[in-house]
């Protein structure tokens, strides 16, 4: 429930600022944009076609229009906005016995919004604010969650769902920012301006450099500072954290495996991000075990052997 | 609002009127706050009602050709109100009827003295396939097979009658529960005057009932709620009641058979499970004795079950009590059972595998409500005086195929309730499920899931057919 509602939330927030950029924004940045969007999340826009690079104002706005369908409200676009939300909802059914009421009704009420919106309806008014709400919803789930639920296992599961979304979701984005910037020959400072409000770390990058914006100092800043809500780094101290709460499950090997690999994460960003010449490899490794780790613990608490697991 | 447009039959039982148009005593001080009310009040009422449930995502499931629809379970504002008397007699007469149930099911699936007596020809059980041969002999907790029961009452001039005992799965009771939550709230002056009966306790009864039934050596017994999944049509229902009775909702996949125990799957190892109130019909609960295609069961349930080691409700096999053909039997079965006359009457029953009911069906269909004995939810069903020539003929020709498969009964005239119908007071026609609990005693709270044809003119009232709810006033002595 909680990792689509993040990758809901974060789509979200990707395409808040894209629409932004239509406004006044040159289209080299528009299209910057949408290829970062796409490539973060490992897909490519319709009928592999999608964008036409530097075309006329009306041509970039049609294609915009479409790209934001497709990754709003499309049904066959599995990671869409409403199907993140409906795939949040179908999970929060399953154990509405298990959270409050208020989160129930909290999550319901977003999802029939978005069942009554198409592409159409936002697009006509401001689709920035379309998705302003949409983050503000989901924001106010988890802020509900936050008030209400119990803090036993299930609260911790729902916790580690979302930092193990938030750490691929960081990854993937800074994966796709690092990889257009090796093939364009270097990307534009706005570009990365853009990236630091992705991750809502302008202020404190300027806080902590200058206003000049250094493609280097924007890595480190969302790859290692803890103080930023969605550092890498954060993210992944977040889930080696609630997984010593959670402690081990019914398969040892699996849980111990899975704690060791998410402290083996920490230690790479904490120790090794910087001393790391190929920063990008580094990021590649931390996607792949990320995927890794979520397997380890499905098996360590959801498909365990039977023959070990202790009886209660 | 008024009622000067509110329709009034000599022929129908009305809920709420006498047929002189004056409101029957026990529903005057409801008609006269609905009086006092502007109907914009009464909308925005109605609309809030609705609102409630759409917010919270009180659903059903229709299956459709391609899918299934989760849909809003509609809900009229306006309650139906029962005397403590009504009840009375309508627990008393379900009391009697699941008695004798569980005797006529704990008898058939051991010597079946009834059969052998002559009171229901042997081809009527074996024949109806709901009964499982698979429970001939295997002892079952207390007696008790039916744990759990919805019994479908309908009120006509002549009085209540039961149109049916669901004995397998019945559903309903979560939406008797949010009827009575989301009404009292918008009618709560009323509803404090009118000293109603509790429904919102059933939860704490179910619990309580399926505690009875645990292996006696288990001192704190572990519930779990087996539900066929999400896209089940009563999903809604079983989250509602896993979380009411403490139980953990599982599915098939969730429960696991090993060393003659059923253990679920948590996230800290296995736990040993001793009550399964199963949401799954008999032929998914164990694919290595019922249907081998069954994701939704637990291979090696039976065993367990026959070995004494975990406890069903509603046990396997019970449907073979709430089927169309062997309702026709069910006051044969107070008499026979417990020597007394039924306290309520069933509908007239035609039961078309006999030659001469066969007949009289297919010379009557323009009057008759035509059932396949197989079928619920309203499908499958001719209402003969609402069909159309070519219906009745194309019925007509299924009927002569195979008679067997159904039973005739008369066009009942349903009693009807004022329900907000766009903005005005409307009359409908309503039946009420109450559910009953045998436990160590048999428990009913006074209160029913009232099943509403929003329709005009129509008697269908389940919901896959465009049917809704409302909820019902029982009110205190």
């Amino acid at each position: 429930m909680t990792r689509y509602l993040e990758r809901a939330g974060h789509l979200c927030h990707l395409l808040q600022l894209q629409v932004e950029t239509l406004v006044d924004r040159p289209l080299r940045e528009i299209h910057f944009g949408w290829d970062r969007v796409y490539k973060s999340m490992n897909q490519t826009p319709l009928s592999g076609g999608g964008i036409e690079k530097f075309a006329s104002d009306d041509y970039t706005l049609a294609d915009s229009y479409t790209l934001a369908d497709h990754l709003t409200f499309e049904r066959l676009n599995p990671d869409s906005v409403r199907n993140c939300v409906a795939y949040a909802r179908e999970n929060a059914r399953q154990v509405r016995n298990h959270i409050a009421a208020e989160m129930w009704i909290s999550l319901n009420t977003t999802y029939l919004r978005l069942e009554k919106l198409d592409i159409q309806k936002i697009w006509k008014v401001a689709p920035e604010s379309f998705y302003a709400e949409t983050i503000e919803e989901i924001s106010a789930f988890a802020g509900v969650a936050e008030a209400t639920m119990y803090r036993d296992e299930g609260w911790r599961f729902m916790q580690l769902g979302r930092y193990m979304e938030r750490a691929q979701l960081s990854a993937a984005i800074l994966l796709a920012q690092m990889e257009m910037d090796r093939r364009q020959d270097g990307s534009f400072d706005t570009d990365w301006a853009n990236l630091l409000h992705v991750y809502h770390a302008f202020d404190a990058y300027v806080y902590a450099f200058s206003v000049v914006v250094q493609p280097d100092q924007v890595l480190d800043l969302l790859v290692t500072d803890l103080s930023l809500p969605r550092s890498l780094y954060r993210s992944l101290e977040s889930i080696a954290s609630e997984l010593s709460a959670i402690g081990p499950g019914p398969d040892s090997r699996s849980s111990a495996d899975a704690a060791a690999l998410a402290s083996r994460l920490c230690q790479l960003i904490r120790r090794d991000w910087r001393e790391k010449e190929d920063r990008e490899a580094t990021l590649v490794q931390v996607n792949a075990d990320c995927r890794k780790l979520h397997n380890l613990i499905y098996e360590a608490y959801i498909d365990y052997p039977i023959e070990e697991s202790p009886i209660n | 609002m008024d009622f000067d447009t509110y329709e009034l039959d000599d022929a129908v039982y009305d809920e709420m009127f006498l047929s002189d148009g004056t409101p029957r005593e026990h529903c005057r001080s409801l008609y006269e706050a609905l009086l006092r009310l502007p109907v914009e009040e009464l909308n925005r009422m109605q609309e809030r009602v609705t609102n409630s449930f759409s917010n919270e995502g009180i659903t059903f499931t229709v299956y459709g050709d391609d899918e299934a629809n989760e849909r809003i379970m509609p809900i009229d504002c306006l309650p139906r109100i029962l005397t403590a008397a009504e009840w009375r007699q309508i627990d008393v007469g379900l009391t009697q009827r699941l008695e004798a149930l569980n005797r006529f099911l704990k008898d058939i699936y051991s010597e079946a003295r009834i059969v052998e007596d002559g009171v229901i020809p042997v081809d009527m059980i074996r024949g109806c396939p709901h009964y499982r041969l698979e429970m001939r002999g295997v002892p079952v907790p207390h007696g008790i097979y039916v744990a759990v029961c919805g019994t479908d009452l309908v009120r006509t001039n002549e009085g209540f009658k039961v149109l049916e005992d669901n004995l397998r799965v019945p559903s309903g009771v979560s939406y008797m529960v949010a009827n009575r939550k989301a009404v009292k709230t918008n009618l709560r002056r009323l509803y404090r005057s009118c000293r109603v009966g509790d429904v919102e306790n059933y939860g704490g009864l179910l619990r309580k009932t399926l505690r009875e039934l645990a292996p006696s050596d288990r001192e704190e017994p572990c519930l779990a709620l087996l539900t066929p999944g999400v896209y089940n049509s009563a999903f809604y229902e079983h989250i509602y009641l896993a979380h009411e009775i403490g139980a953990a909702l599982v599915e098939g996949r969730d429960l696991l058979v090993n060393d003659g125990f059923v253990y679920m799957r948590t996230t800290s190892g296995l736990k040993r499970v001793d009550v399964i109130y199963r949401r799954v019909d008999d032929d998914f609960l164990d694919p290595l004795v019922f249907r081998p295609d069954s994701l939704l069961g637990v291979p090696g349930l039976m065993s367990v079950y026959k070995a004494g080691n975990i406890v069903l409700a509603n046990a396997p096999g019970t449907g073979v009590a709430d089927d169309k053909s062997v309702y026709a039997y069910v006051p044969d079965m107070i008499r026979y059972y417990l020597g007394e006359e039924p306290l309520l009457a069933n509908v007239e029953t035609h039961i078309c595998r006999r030659p001469e009911d066969l007949e009289y069906t297919l010379d009557n269909l323009d009057r008759l409500v035509v059932k396949r004995v197989g079928e619920s939810g309203g499908y499958g069903m001719l209402v003969g005086p609402h069909a159309t020539p070519e219906e009745r003929e194309d019925y007509a020709k299924e009927l002569r195929k195979n008679p067997a498969d159904f039973i005739s009964q008369p066009t009942l005239q349903l009693s009807r309730a004022p329900c907000m119908i766009d903005g005005q007071a409307a009359a409908r026609h309503v039946d009420l499920r109450p559910f009953l609990l045998r436990g160590h005693k048999t428990r009913i709270v006074p209160g029913a899931f009232c099943r509403v044809a929003l329709r005009e003119g129509s008697l269908v009232v389940n919901s896959s057919q465009g049917g809704g709810g409302k909820d019902i006033w029982v009110l205190e002595d």
